[in-house]
């Protein structure tokens, strides 16, 4: 059911919804499998053991943001009601919740709904029909919350729906999108701040060695991801795998993308970044340099203060 | 084997405790106990010991709606309110949500509408299954720290006296994003009349030049609680698989461009603060020596320290800037060897 989308918009996904998904699942699913009570005998194990084979209820909400052109944002989520009788979202809840949100967030709109789960199942798409009237085009976001150790992706897809021709019938069915995920930069750094736990205040080296440890890994990562393509390229080069145009095009323009910027105006504007850097560390080396010398005179006066009672400097012996 | 060391070394200096992953069981934090609630409601255990509550623990959504919310305030002060549960002497904060106002100096309190609103917002929110009640508000102080003005002061106090349990958070995005580490504050205020025990000194902060009064005259009638945070199994598994992606964002932020003008009048701050000091000193060769000396030393010290901050941090966005330009920018010269792309990169 699911192929790519052909429709040609981008999709950018910001961590608060993930967050926000996630949060929900397992709010949903702690409320159903309450924990057990801090004294426990082996039976109410066994017991409690036997309860959260439950699968929970998949959770089902609202996700906003701003579509600019063939951009499509998508900054923040809400729960939605499932009435499991008629497959469908409560629309007057919907509602409501759409106005609250509004009058904080007046930029933001409707643009499609997500749930949790494996895969985008048949009754979906009910749903997404009953979504259309409020958004002509929503999305679909699904979170798998299935914890796998060895994926290395993130189990969140993205769907559109497309009229597709089956057997002679038009239908719409879901595709998949691919997106990327945008942040700025106070979400960064509080993601980054959760994630790993960063210390907090401290004295300037730990300071630098947490920024200098956040850039080290993310080079890291640049680095490994460039070794892969790397070993491909070699691999192709010796004909163990097959030559694969698309691709060397792509790595070409890549290359091709290198250096960065190379202006004049640009090197100007970098180098009076770093003497303005270079300024600001000199006057406060001077600060601290006059403040240790103000020290060193007080204490110095003190140590002779009986001296100077009578007024006026004094030879000091 | 030296890193090894340094590594426990700098473990120790920060008091992280080794990071145990967060199991399914301890997920049994966000299961809402009502009935245990309820019966917390009713003992008001904190209605003899003004410093009750001692720690708070927010959540990772919690904390990031906050964050952003403050952040795209900009300038202006935001407000919000904050949703959980209290156990034992900790505050829990499960979620947090934004008010539609505006945040002057004069405004005491959220207007009607924004009453309306909470309540609204509290009605569906129970009926999607967020069962957890108001448990504090926070606001943003964009640019001059976290700590409490009088107005928030005696907004608690009146949010003590009639909404308990309450808690206030305040949240700079400015110093957030300049400094790379979140900057929050949790406090709750005295009653009235109370006198706090002991003189506990908080980890010191710089207030600019224009608040420092206001900060001065209340900083006594309210203690800070010690904030740490976590998160569900499903949150660290996917904030893990999020680093896949995010590392590009890492590496692509530049700190020093979002806050010039936030650095600009830091350094104006500090300006103004020397001339200050200055004129203490100079008086005070003509008056008595002894205890007033102990002022303007502290003074000067800490205008030394705030310098250093603003250096610091400076330093650390040019850095990331030099490495940037290193790894993308002087690449031309080795491209033109012939050679596959070579690692520019200094190895791990």
């Amino acid at each position: 059911m699911a192929s790519s989308s052909s429709s040609g918009l981008t999709f950018k996904l910001h961590p608060l919804v993930i967050v926000n998904i996630s949060d929900h699942y397992t709010r949903v699913k702690s409320q159903m499998n309450p924990p057990p009570p801090t004294s426990v005998t082996s039976n109410s194990n066994n017991s409690n053991g036997g309860e959260n084979n439950q699968s929970p209820p998949r959770a089902y909400g609202c996700v906003i943001g701003v579509q600019r052109g063939r951009t499509v944002e998508i900054f923040n989520s809400f729960e939605l009601l499932y009435d499991p009788s008629t497959h469908s979202l409560d629309r007057s809840f919907l509602e409501k919740k759409q106005e609250l949100y509004k009058k904080v967030f007046p930029n933001f709109y409707v643009l499609g709904w997500y749930s949790t789960g494996n895969d985008a199942e048949e009754s979906d798409m009910h749903i997404h029909k009953a979504l259309m009237d409020v958004n002509e085009s929503p999305v679909y976001v699904l979170l798998n919350p299935a914890i796998n150790h060895a994926q290395k992706d993130l189990p969140v897809t993205i769907y559109e729906s497309e009229l597709h021709v089956i057997d002679g019938i038009p239908q719409l069915i879901f595709v998949r999108s691919s997106y990327t995920i945008e942040t700025v930069e106070a979400e960064r750094i509080s993601v980054d701040h959760v994630a790993h736990l960063k210390p907090s205040g401290g004295s300037a080296a730990t300071q630098l060695a947490a920024q200098l440890t956040g850039i080290h890994s993310a080079i890291k990562m640049l680095n490994s991801r460039i070794r892969v393509l790397h070993q491909y390229l070699v691999g192709m080069q010796k004909g163990d795998l097959p030559c694969e145009n698309a691709l060397l095009r792509q790595v070409s323009s890549l290359l091709r993308r290198l250096p960065a910027t190379e202006s004049e105006k640009f090197q100007d504007d970098f180098l009076t970044e770093y003497n303005d850097t270079l300024l600001v560390t000199y006057l406060a080396t001077f600060t601290n340099c006059s403040s240790t010398m103000n020290d060193l005179v007080d204490k110095f006066n003190t140590a002779y203060d009986r001296h100077s009672r009578r007024g006026g400097r004094t030879a000091f012996i | 084997m030296d890193s090894a060391v340094a590594q426990k070394t700098w473990e120790l200096e920060n008091n992280i405790l080794a990071a145990e992953a967060p199991d399914p069981s301890s997920d049994s934090i966000f299961h809402y106990d009502e009935v245990a609630q309820a019966k917390f409601l009713k003992d008001k255990p904190w209605a003899n010991d003004p410093h009750f509550f001692k720690r708070v623990k927010i959540s990772a959504l919690a904390l990031l709606k906050m964050v952003v919310h403050a952040r795209s305030g900009g300038t202006i002060e935001v407000m919000g309110l904050m949703q959980g549960k209290t156990d034992g002497d900790a505050i829990i904060v499960m979620d947090a949500f934004a008010l539609p106002v505006e945040g002057t100096e004069t405004r005491v309190n959220a207007q009607a509408d924004a009453y309306e609103y909470m309540v609204d917002y509290s009605q569906t929110n129970k009926q999607a299954g967020r069962l957890e009640n108001v448990v504090g508000w926070y606001h943003s102080h964009p640019g001059y720290g976290c700590w409490l003005s009088g107005i928030d002061v005696s907004t608690q106090m009146l949010n003590q006296q009639f909404q308990e349990p309450f808690l206030a958070v305040v949240i700079d995005p400015t110093r957030t994003v300049s400094a790379g580490k979140v900057d929050i504050g949790a406090f709750r205020t005295y009653p009235e009349g109370y006198k706090p025990p002991d003189d506990h000194t908080s980890e010191y902060q710089t207030i600019p030049l224009n608040k420092i009064e206001d900060f001065g005259v209340h900083c006594k009638q309210y203690y800070a609680l010690n904030i740490t945070y976590f998160k569900s199994s499903l949150d660290s598994h996917l904030l893990d698989l999020l680093w896949n992606k995010y590392w590009v964002n890492t590496l692509s932020s530049s700190p020093l461009l979002g806050n010039g003008d936030y650095v600009a009048g830091q350094i104006s701050d500090l300006a103004e603060k020397l001339e200050q000091a200055e004129n203490q000193l100079i008086h005070s060769r003509i008056g008595p020596l002894g205890t007033s000396r102990k002022k303007e030393e502290s003074q000067l010290a800490k205008i030394t320290r705030d310098s250093s901050k603003i250096t610091v941090e400076q330093v650390h966005g040019l850095m990331s800037q030099v490495l940037k330009n290193i790894l993308f920018n002087s690449v031309g010269q080795q491209n033109r060897n012939e050679q596959p792309v070579s690692d520019p990169m200094i190895e791990a």
